[in-house]
Order: C-alpha cells, then structure tokens, then sequence
C-alpha cells in the first residue's frame, strides 16, 4: 500500500496532522490501536497554563518568552509569537471545521471549571462546558445542579460548595429515570458513557428536561454532568429551550463523553478528505535504508508494507505505548530512535504525586524541525509530534493538547514544504 | 475529661487487638488506643504468611513449635482470615540438598509434617516455582490476612464490653510514685488532651513500645529491622514457595487475595526513620534477583508497588550492647523488672503468635487484677469466622458471584451486615477488588473508618491493578454524603490517599505501573485540579 504520509497513533496529535496534511492533497493513513488521551478529556484543550516556575499564565503568547527561557527544551521553545499564534489559530479553524464547537484563544486564557471545582486555565472549551473569563466567579449567581442517583463518577458536593465560594449559589439534586433502573441491574454499568447513551432518545431526554423543570425555582443556569448523549447533537440545546435558561455541563471521572465524540469528529473529517483510518491495528516492524524509512509493517496487514514518502510517530507517552519504561531504561518501541531521559532511576519521581515528576518530560528527542534521531543522526523522512516528545509536562505546565496540535501542524507544514 | 477501666492497652496492632480480645473474653473492661489506624505497623507490613513454623525449625525450635500451635489454632478460629494454601521449600542446584535432610528432622521434632515430595510432583503441585529445582518438601504453610484479623479481634473485643479509639497518641503517662495511673492521649483530629486511667497499662507499641517505655521511665531496648516487600500485580502462586537453606533475604513468595508477595530484606535503620520509610532501588532490584529463583515467571510479572515495615526485635535484658537479640515473645512485667507498678511491655514475637501473646499478656493481667479466668481465645471463633462459606454464599445466592465471592472472603459471617439488598447498594465502587457501595457503607458505619487510607485496610478499595485510580474519588464522594467529612477534607483526603499509593508505587514505577500513574496524574492533578496541602 502507498501513501504520501503514514502517521502512527490515532488520538489528537495524529489526527491534527492527518487532516491537516489531506486538506493539502496528501494520501495519509493514520495507524490507531483505538484509544487515546482523548477519552480523558476535561472538556478542554490547553495552550499553556502554568510556567515550570509556578506562575499562571494568562496569556499563552506573552507567556513564550518566559517558557523558553525556563525550560529551553520545550517543544514550544522552536516558535517565535508569530508562528505560535498562527499554528494555534490554524489548529482552532481545524476543529471547527471538523465540527466541534470551541471557544477560546490563544491571546488570552479562559478558565474551566473541574469536577472538584477548581478553575484551571485553559485554552479551548468545548460547547456546552461551563467556563468563566475570571477564576474568581462564574458567570452566574445562583445554579441547580443535578446528577443522575447512583452515579459515583461525578461527585456534586465538590462542585456545589466550592460555587458558593465563589459566590453562586448551587442547589444539588438528583433525577431518576426508568433507563438508569436497567443499567443499575448491571454493578458496573453506571458510567458516564453508557448513561450518555440514554440520552440519544428523544423521550428520555424529554422526560429529564421535565423532571427537571419540576424541581428548579429562580436559579439562572442548570448544570449536568458532561453525558448529555454520545450520538446526539444539540441535546444541551434542546434542554436550554424546554428549561428557558442556558444549560451546561461539567467533566466526570473518564471515560469523558465530549472527548469521544471529538475524536468522532476528527475521525470522520479525516476520512470525509480522504484519509485512510485503521482502527484496531498497531505498527510493529518497519524497513529502512541509511537515514530514510522506506516500509512500515502493521499486525493486522502482516507482510503487506505500508510505504510513504513520510512517516509520522504521534504515539503519545507512557501511557499510550509510545514510551516504554523499564527498571533501567526509557525507549521508543517501534523505531528505537534517541530517547531523552534520566539514568538514574530515582530522579525518575517525585515522592509527592502532585509535584512535577521527572519522568513527564521524558520523550523522543527530535531536531529542530521534529525529525526523530538514531544515534544523534536525524531520520529524514521520520517525524515525532506530541505527547511522545521530550521537554515539557503536559499536565504542570497545561500544555499537553496545545504541544499536541502545534507540532502536528508543524509537522505537516515541513512535509508539504518538502513536496 | 477523665475517665476509668480496668486496663488500657497502647497500639492497634495484632497484638494489641488479641489483649483487647482476650481481656474482653475474661470480663476485664479494657481500652485500646492507637495513634493511627488499626494494623498500620509491622501487623499490616509484612508477608502474611501463616507459618507453618518450619522457617524456623533447624534454627529456632522454640519458634517453631509455637507457629505451628497456633498456625493450628487460627486456622480453626479465624478460617474467613486464612487461606491453606500449604507452602513448598524448595531447593535449588547453589542449595544442594545437605539442609533438606536436617530441615525435615528438624520440622517433625517441633511437630510439623513435613514431607519430601519429588520435583516434579511438586511442579504440578505450584506450577510457578522454579523448574531448576532438586527437591522439594511440603508443609503446612498459609496465607493470614493481617487487617482483617485484627478487625475480627476488635469486633469482638467491642462486641464483649472493650472500648477502642483510633487516632489518639499517648502524649505522657499519669504517674504516682512507682505506680503508672494511666495516660494523657491527644486526639490526632481535635488536638485535645485527655486523662485516661487505669489499674495497668500495656505497651504493646511495636516499635514505638520503646519510646512508650521510656516515657514511662523504663528502659525497653529495641532495634528497628526494616523489611521489605514487593507486591506482584496478579497472583502468581497458589501455594507458599519458600528456599529450603537457612533463612535468608527474599526467599518467601506468599500468595494473598488477589496478588502475591515476595520478602523481604533485612537491615537496620535509626528510630527517626520508622515512621516514613522508603523502599530503595538496591532493595527493589535484591527482592526482583531472589524473587525470580524462586518464580522465574516474576521477572515479567508486573509489580503493583513496594512497602516496608519494622520488626521490634528486643535486646535481651542481660546484654546491654544490644547485640543478643532475642526472637521470641517478650512479656515484660515491669514491677518486677524495674519497680514500676502497673505497666506491662509485650514485644518481639510476630503476627503468628499474637493470639499466645496476648494470652500471656491477658494472663499477667488476671494475676495482678486477682481474676481466675481462664483463656479462651484459642476455642472461641472470631466473628466472621463462625459460619460455613457455603452456607454464607446460598443466602446470597442472587448476588452476582464475583461480588458475593469477594465480600464473603473479606468479611465472612460479618458480611450479613453488608447491606446488598437493592441494585444502589450492589453498585460497584472498586472494580479491581469488586467492592460494592454497601460494603463501604457498612465499613464507615462499623469499622472504625476515619479517612480513605482506613477504608482501604477494610475493604480493598484502591488495593487492586489500578490503584485507587477511580474508586478513590468514589469512595471519597460516598465518605463525605455519610458526614464523614466536608468536601474540604474529603479533598486533601483524596490527596492523601493518593499520595499513600504513589509510595508504595514510584520505587516500582515503570512498566504498566508507570502508565497507570500517569494516567492518575492526568485524572486528579489535571483534570480535577486537585491539589495537595500536605508537605510530603
């Protein structure tokens, strides 16, 4: 099989750049083992929240100055401002396009509420999740905020009673309905996205927009958690009409709904422009001459190789598969090209888990323009993007979507640049 | 506040428990303290293994034939904390077979069947253990679950009159010339003094008995012994496998529950490291090194996460360098030690003998309160431990296996106080260890549960593959709706708790274990935005 550009890993990283490169005319597959960071989405894409000196960032292009003088290694640290602004603006039109409502830029931070009620900053949200321009207040005073009984993944006194800190008022309730009697039956069915499902009925959906009716008095919102359907568009929307006022939602322990339905999206706009999606299959073996990739060998097409001009690793980290960690070493495992990390094992951690460990900014180290190394020699036609690449922690310094996007469009502008 | 009984008894250990137990059995009203949680110190940290006694057999009889007395006894009494498993000692090629011969001796003199089995009987026997064996004996080996059996002691002790409060320190004690009066505790969550009295005072502190000793004003010389242990995230072995040589580091492999254990290590370290220890890299690869001869399997096994405890090993009174330590049981009657009325020190000795220490405790105790009740913590079964499983598992015969098989198995006859009745309280808060929100319930209500990590110790919740990923914000939720905390505490618990698994995760951190705390960095640390207010 031959395409012009093969990419490997199926989450945000790897479909940004699919798209991104197709739009442009480019044959692209894209390998995908099914899951990814997407499915633990908190409703919202970050830029850049924090520098590695603690301070929050309230404007991300401001902020890359400083960035790059404290952590010089940062994927961010190969953009001026300029090109900064105008990958992330390429990369919020992308998902518009792909239909995903997002608001947001990367001029200035908005902040999203967490299921524990903190407001972190961020970049995009998407439609429907409640957020607020100032981390002190929200935009509205008083709030009902309702969860399905029995739901365990979505905690609303967290929420309720840092609100009222905040200065809104939250009443917490509960609903029921006949289709959570059925999956209640079932000791681990009551997740959000087997809830969510209910919701693409139009008489459930109805039958909660009128329980809830019954129960609300004056307050000016109505907030639920993020599982308002997973096949269905426009349930808020529909809420919001019956309930006469706006209806929003807030993340759940994963899986999070609203992140598989973005990676729905992006699947399907990547095949609408040609892309071939293969879902369910990993890279496992590849041929090479001298400094170029030239096949790459997948477990389900067995000796049938995959030949591209490019190749693009968007495999993520630890987590994903894309590093692999043993008791003495950090590797690549597909293509075993230069990884950067400690080899010591103890500087690997940090004994609190809410300080910043040193595995995290562990990842391929690739060169300036993200071609992956062996032995410190660039693979030319081999590019790394994403969580899988060395110098920055994704969840300290909220910038884990923005490095994924960024590089990605990157990425795929120095492939077009070759053509 | 001031208040009155006859004994009050210092540490929520094993021990402490069984005198709580024994004294409650005999009619003396007892009060137990504990600073933290119940089982925290070496009782919840080491193996769990129920010895046969035969470890000990060539190198310490009298060991030996007390382990396999009360292996015995607490197989009959305590059956819903104990699994036969049987245990295999077997010998490598770098043994030889000169120690399998005088191990087998040695194991019938103290009264423990020990039988020679072949190699290869014994592979079909525990198809884990190492094929490169030359021989292999069976004994009587088991696995004992140290939280629960201290849980069933304090029910019982409770369900007989005895007191218990957790979170309290004993600051100093109320003395009146050569006679300790009792204790001033503060309480660990209000801060509070209070003045408890009683005609005797038991220190059974563990470790920490030697500072109690000494703030009474005696001396109770002991040396911390670390010991560390790796947990392997499946079970890897059904029986026991220990090396047939003289006892040495990492040559236990114990299987419990869901998971299996290999221990432990052995060195010294100062007092000032007992209450925050840290397993290190050079033990973790030692413990990997040995594990691996006696299951090569483990090499690829993942590692759920690393704990260590402390011995209390106590230097005998004759030798003042400290260097003759004594292995057995320590029963310290300090009015004829040292002059000090009312104050008795049990030490030494180890989870297995527990029930034996108490009951000299207890005994010493009658003597000196003048009471002529005899023992019987070695007949009556402890709660949980009174009803057959099968019996247990017809009543609830609509419950779905996995669940009614994992809640009988921590909770025995006590699981009829488990409300499963609607599918609420059937729903799953731990899906690793398959616990159920009635169980957690029925745990805050009755086991004397004061934050997540306590929950953990009744229930399992978080001991599973993933750690308390999701069930911990569960449980948390479930603890703050029962008015356990505000959701400000619940919060900082949740930190708390986290934290608690990160140390017993990050000196095993790699592999799947490595993935699994990324992703519950990415859940608590970034998308909840939870944060820690603890210095760690």
């Amino acid at each position: 099989m031959r395409f012009d550009t093969v990419i490997i890993g199926g989450g945000l990283a790897g479909l940004i750049c699919g798209i991104h490169l197709s739009k442009r005319g480019q044959r692209c597959a894209i390998i995908s083992s099914g899951q990814s960071a997407l499915h633990f989405s908190s409703g919202s894409l970050d830029l850049l929240g924090t520098l590695p000196n603690s301070e929050e960032v309230e404007s991300p292009v401001q902020a890359l100055t400083a960035l790059a003088e404290q952590a010089p290694n940062h994927p961010y640290a190969r953009f001026d401002a300029e090109r900064f602004v105008t990958l992330a603006n390429k990369g919020a039109e992308l998902l518009r396009e792909a239909g995903i409502d997002v608001i947001g830029s990367a001029e200035k931070n908005h902040y999203r509420l967490t299921p524990t009620g903190a407001m972190k900053p961020t970049w995009l949200t998407f439609g429907g999740y409640v957020h607020s321009a100032s981390p002190e207040e929200l935009e509205w005073k008083s709030v009902a905020l309702f969860n399905a009984e029995g739901f365990l993944d979505f905690y609303p006194q967290f929420l309720a009673d840092e609100m009222r800190r905040k200065g809104t008022k939250c009443n917490v309730h509960t609903f029921n309905l006949p289709e959570l009697e059925i999956l209640r039956q079932n000791p681990t069915e009551m997740r959000s996205a087997n809830i969510a499902r209910i919701f693409d009925n139009e008489a459930t959906l109805n039958e909660l927009a009128n329980q809830i009716a019954s129960r609300i008095g004056d307050e000016q919102a109505v907030l639920l958690p993020a599982f308002m359907g997973i096949n269905s568009q426009g349930n808020l929307k529909y809420l919001m009409h019956k309930l006469n006022r706006p209806v929003a939602v807030v993340a759940t322990l994963p899986p999070s709904v609203p992140g598989l339905q973005v990676q729905t999206l992006l699947r399907r706009y990547f095949q609408e422009l040609g892309g071939t999606y293969m879902l369910g299959d990993t890279a496992q073996g590849y041929q090479a001459t001298q400094d170029k990739i030239s096949a790459l060998y997948t477990r389900n097409h067995g000796d049938i190789a995959l030949k591209a001009d490019n190749y693009v690793l968007a495999t993520g980290s630890f987590f994903s598969g894309g590093l692999v960690a043993t008791n003495t070493e950090v590797y690549e495992p597909l293509f075993k090209v230069d990884v950067c990390y400690d080899s010591e094992r103890e500087k690997w951690y940090d004994r609190d888990l809410f300080q910043a460990q040193g595995y995290e900014e562990f990842g391929i180290a690739t060169t300036p323009t993200f071609n992956a190394q062996r032995a410190g020699q660039p693979i030319e036609n081999l590019y790394a993007v994403g969580a899988a690449l060395a110098g920055f922690n994704a969840v300290k310094q909220g910038c884990g979507a923005g490095v994924s996007i960024l590089t990605a469009i990157e990425v795929a502008e120095q492939i077009l640049s070759k053509m | 506040m001031t208040r009155e009984v006859d004994v009050i008894i210092i540490g929520g250990g094993a021990t402490g428990a069984g005198v709580a137990r024994d004294c409650a059995l005999r009619g003396i009203k007892s009060l137990l303290i504990e600073r933290g949680d119940i089982a925290t110190g070496a009782t919840g940290r080491n193996h769990g293994l129920l010895h046969s006694g035969a470890r000990y057999a060539v190198t310490d009889r009298e060991s030996a034939e007390e382990c396999i007395k009360e292996n015995m006894i607490l197989r009959r009494i305590a059956s819903h904390c104990v699994e036969q498993t049987d245990g295999l000692f077997i010998s490598l090629p770098e043994d030889g077979l000169e120690f399998q011969a005088k191990f087998i001796d040695s194991c019938r003199a103290a009264g423990i069947r020990a039988d020679a089995i072949d190699p290869k009987e014994a592979l079909l026997l525990e198809p884990s253990a190492n094929p490169e064996m030359i021989g292999a004996v069976r004994v009587p080996d088991g696995a004992v679950d140290p939280f629960r059996l201290t849980t069933a002691n304090l029910i019982d002790a409770k369900l007989n009159g005895a007191e218990v409060l957790t979170y309290h320190k004993v600051e100093d004690f109320i003395r009146n010339q050569n006679r300790i009066e009792g204790v001033v505790v503060r309480d660990m969550h209000t801060n509070e003094l209070k003045e408890l009295r009683a005609q005797i005072v038991v220190n059974a502190g563990g470790i920490w008995g030697h500072d109690l000793a000494a703030k009474a004003g005696v001396t109770v010389k002991m040396l911390p012994a670390k010991g560390s242990l790796l947990i392997f995230g499946h079970r890897v072995n059904n029986v026991v496998i220990n090396r047939c040589r003289k006892p040495a580091d990492a040559d236990i492999l114990v299987p419990g529950d869901t998971i299996s254990l290999i221990g432990t290590t052995s060195s010294k370290v100062p007092f000032n490291e007992v209450d925050n220890m840290y397993v290190t890299a050079d033990e973790v690869d030692l413990l990997l090194r040995e594990g691996t001869k006696l299951a090569p399997s483990l090499a690829h096994t993942r590692i759920l996460r690393a704990y260590a405890g402390v011995r209390p090993l106590v230097a005998s009174d004759d030798d003042p360098s400290g260097r003759s330590v004594s292995r057995g049981i320590v029963l310290l009657d300090h009015a004829t030690r040292d002059g000090l009325e009312g104050f008795i020190t049990i030490t030494g000795g180890k989870l297995m003998t527990y029930r034996l220490m108490a009951e000299w405790t207890t005994d010493l105790i009658c003597k000196k309160l003048n009471i002529k009740k005899k023992c019987k913590t070695a007949e009556l079964k402890l709660p949980g431990s009174r009803q057959k499983e099968e019996r247990l598992s017809k009543r609830l015969h609509t419950i779905p296996t996995a669940q009614r098989e994992s809640v009988i198995n921590r909770h025995g006859d006590m699981v009829e106080r488990v409300n499963m009745g609607d599918a609420a309280h059937r729903s799953l808060v731990c899906e690793c260890e398959e616990v159920t929100v009635g169980e957690v319930k029925y745990a805050l209500n009755e086991l004397d549960v004061r934050n997540l990590v306590d929950l953990r110790r009744r229930t399992r919740v978080g001991m599973g593959t993933c750690q308390g990923e999701l069930c911990a914000c569960r449980a948390a939720g479930i603890m703050a709706e029962a008015g356990k905390y505000c959701s400000q505490r619940a919060k900082q618990d949740l930190a708390d708790f986290l934290n608690e698994r990160w140390k017993g995760m990050a000196p095993v951190a790699w592999g799947d274990t490595l993935r699994e705390s990324q992703f519950t960095t990415w859940l608590y640390d970034g998308i909840c935005g939870l944060k820690n207010e603890k210095k760690i």
